[in-house]
């Protein structure tokens, strides 16, 4: 791929920052990851600074997204990516503790990938990280839209 | 209005209704009364007119006679003898009468005595004058006639008479004043009771208008109060509402916002037990140098296992348990989080009520319990139970749960009898499941609706969530549950559901 996925991992727990990025590198997946413990960061991130999202054109980026962020509810953030002209074809994975089918429903609605329930259980959280990562390796990463 | 003054006023219209009642009564046997007496007087009154007219009828036959015997003494003429004749014979009778009229008066019997003599006398001068003429005495008959022999008896008839009707117009004076004074009475009375009976009346009709003013006034009250009372009813409704929908929304963002950190324990201690690998096999590895660093060579040491010794060992079994114990505790944690989440998200579902055969759904429900029903060796018994509408789920789980627990907590070496009871009463149906296990000690009958509380010997797996759960549904559900049990002679849950589905159930809300 001559355009490297870039991985924005927007969450706010430090250590599932942390817990999440080793397992992934664990899975033998290399992309370059930037972490935002806050919404607004990542907001600010991927819309550029005059809020389009052009700053991204041409990027191929995959967004882990929590749901619970102190400043920003998960589900606005995926709401504006997919609304967004350039960012719509960003696979977003939602990775949370909420396991509400309800809000999972409501996620898969407004366009995101995949949800995945962090478990407690570590060798579950572990191993779904590590899919994620076998996923992020075979799945192809359009770069944001024309 | 208070009931004391409602009473006494009711005492109050009962009252003057009797003395209405009454006076009227008084009225009407004092009015027949005193009309019997007016009669009586006015009897009395035409007696005296009576006696008198007899008495003048007698002193008319009197004259009669005397004139007739004049005139016969005077003409000798046969038609005279018999006027006489009739006049003398009528007296008698007259006066006969008129003692019977006046037999009542001593004073007149006496009168009359007197008077009967004197007509007695007279009447012996008549008959001895007409003797005369038939004697052709006339002229002594003049003579006696002249001589007057007969002035004291004519003076006594007049006297006596006189006396008669003067004691006769005494009496009719008196009779007639008693008349009136009777009639006055009568009419008086008859006024004063009527007017005490219209007095009355009115005072009854006041007191009615008032009591049915006050019982208006009342209505109204109430009416208004009810209304008060539902929009009261309503506020603090939605107010609970409010209340319990934001204790679900804490206790969710509580168990969420708990299993976040929960995570990174759980994350970074298995990173630690990862660690804990690697440098105990260090630290293997490293004794293992100092101690016999020339022969390590030709043991491929990269390989096996390194083993631990001595302290080492002893380190690395504590490692070993101080991990284990944190990673036990996450999991019971985490359990009791998923635990409220779980009840947090049964608060939220929605109910959707339909009919349901009860006894059916129990025994679908008995049905899937069929295995630990064989391995208790417990016989379950449904009674003919009233059906009702609801949500089948809710049901499902609430009579899930309690047969459930009943099989769970048998007495051990006891073969397990469980029956279930129904009856309405009211527009509820209560349910009944009693069983005969090891019961439940009164102290703790409240305790055993508390989430994560248990009670009895802890020898059976189980969260404490269960009957928590199930009074949760009944709540929502519209109805009420109790327990009623004793240690060692079985418990008998009770479940109290609405009929028919409440139109103001709480399945509106999200």
């Amino acid at each position: 791929m001559s355009n490297p996925v870039t991985i924005i991992m927007i969450e706010d727990d430090e250590g599932h920052a942390r817990l999440i990025e080793r397992n992934i590198r664990r899975s033998g997946v290399n992309n370059e990851i930037i972490p935002f413990t806050n919404g607004t960061a990542a907001l600010d991130y991927l819309f550029g600074k005059d809020g389009t999202g052009l700053v991204h054109k041409g990027n191929a980026l995959l967004i882990l997204l929590d749901l619970n962020l102190p400043d920003a509810s998960g589900i606005d953030i995926l709401k504006r990516v997919k609304e967004n002209g350039y960012l719509k074809t960003t696979p977003v994975v939602v990775l949370t503790t909420t396991d509400d089918s309800h809000e999972i429903k409501r996620c898969y609605e407004l366009g995101c990938n995949v949800y995945i329930t962090k478990p407690v259980n570590y060798e579950s959280f572990a191993n779904a990280i590590r899919q994620l990562g076998l996923f992020f390796s075979v799945i192809q990463v359009p770069p944001a839209a024309t | 209005m208070t009931s004391e003054a409602r009473k006494r006023r009711a005492l109050w219209q009962i009252l003057l209704l009797s003395a209405g009642f009454l006076a009227l009564v008084i009225v009407s046997v004092g009015a027949v009364l005193l009309v019997d007496k007016a009669r009586d007087h006015s009897r009395l009154v035409v007696h005296t007119v009576e006696v008198e007219s007899q008495l003048s009828n007698l002193l008319l036959e009197i004259r009669r006679a005397e004139s007739a015997t004049r005139a016969y003494l005077l003409t000798s003429a046969p038609q005279f003898l018999t006027e006489y004749q009739t006049a003398a014979d009528n007296v008698l009778p007259a006066a006969d009468k008129l003692a019977a009229l006046t037999a009542d008066n001593p004073v007149q019997v006496e009168n009359y005595t007197r008077l009967r003599k004197a007509i007695e006398q007279r009447l012996r001068e008549f008959a001895r004058g007409v003797d005369r003429v038939k004697n052709n005495d006339v002229a002594a008959s003049i003579t006696a006639l002249r001589n007057g022999t007969s002035t004291d008896a004519v003076q006594t008839i007049v006297e006596t008479s006189r006396t008669i009707r003067a004691e006769e117009g005494r009496l009719f004076a008196m009779r007639t004043a008693d008349a009136d004074r009777t009639q006055v009475l009568a009419s008086a009375v008859t006024i004063a009771g009527s007017t005490l009976v219209i007095a009355l009346a009115g005072i009854s009709i006041f007191l009615v208008r008032r009591s049915s003013r006050a019982r208006d006034h009342a209505e109204e009250q109430l009416r208004d109060s009810n209304l008060n009372l539902e929009t009261t009813v309503d506020e603090r409704t939605a107010d609970l509402r409010e209340a319990n929908d934001e204790i679900q929304r804490f206790a969710y963002i509580v168990s969420h916002d708990l299993r976040s950190p929960l995570v990174n324990i759980m994350g970074f201690t298995s990173e630690l037990e990862e660690l804990r690998g690697d440098i105990f096999r260090r630290i293997a590895t490293l004794a293992r140098t100092q101690s016999a660093a020339p022969q390590a060579p030709e043991n491929a040491t990269d390989t096996a296992e390194p083993v631990l010794e001595g302290a080492d060992k002893q380190l690395s079994e504590d490692f070993t348990e101080a991990l284990g114990f944190i990673k036990s505790s996450i999991a019971k944690m985490d359990r009791l989080i998923s635990a409220i989440l779980n009840l947090t998200r049964e608060g939220r579902r929605e109910f959707d009520p339909v009919p349901i055969d009860t006894k059916e759904l129990i025994e679908a429900v008995v049905t899937t319990m069929a295995h630990q029903v064989s391995e208790a060796e417990a016989r379950i018994q449904i009674a003919p139970l009233p059906n009702i509408v609801s949500d089948r789920l809710a049901l499902e789980q609430i009579f899930g749960n309690l047969i459930d627990n009943a099989l769970k907590y048998l007495k051990s070496g006891v073969p397990g009898e469980i029956l279930v009871r129904g009856r309405t009463k009211l527009g509820f149906a209560i349910f009944e499941i009693s069983d005969n296990g090891r019961g439940i000690d009164p102290k703790d009958h409240q305790r055993i609706f508390d989430l994560f509380r248990r009670a009895g010997t802890q020898d059976r797996p189980g969260q404490g969530i269960g009957l928590a759960h199930v009074r949760a549904l009944v709540r929502r559900l519209g109805g009420t549950m109790s327990v009623a049990s004793e240690l060692h002679k079985g418990s008998t849950f009770t479940i109290t559901l609405p009929i028919d589905w409440p139109s103001s159930n709480r399945n509106t809300r999200k």
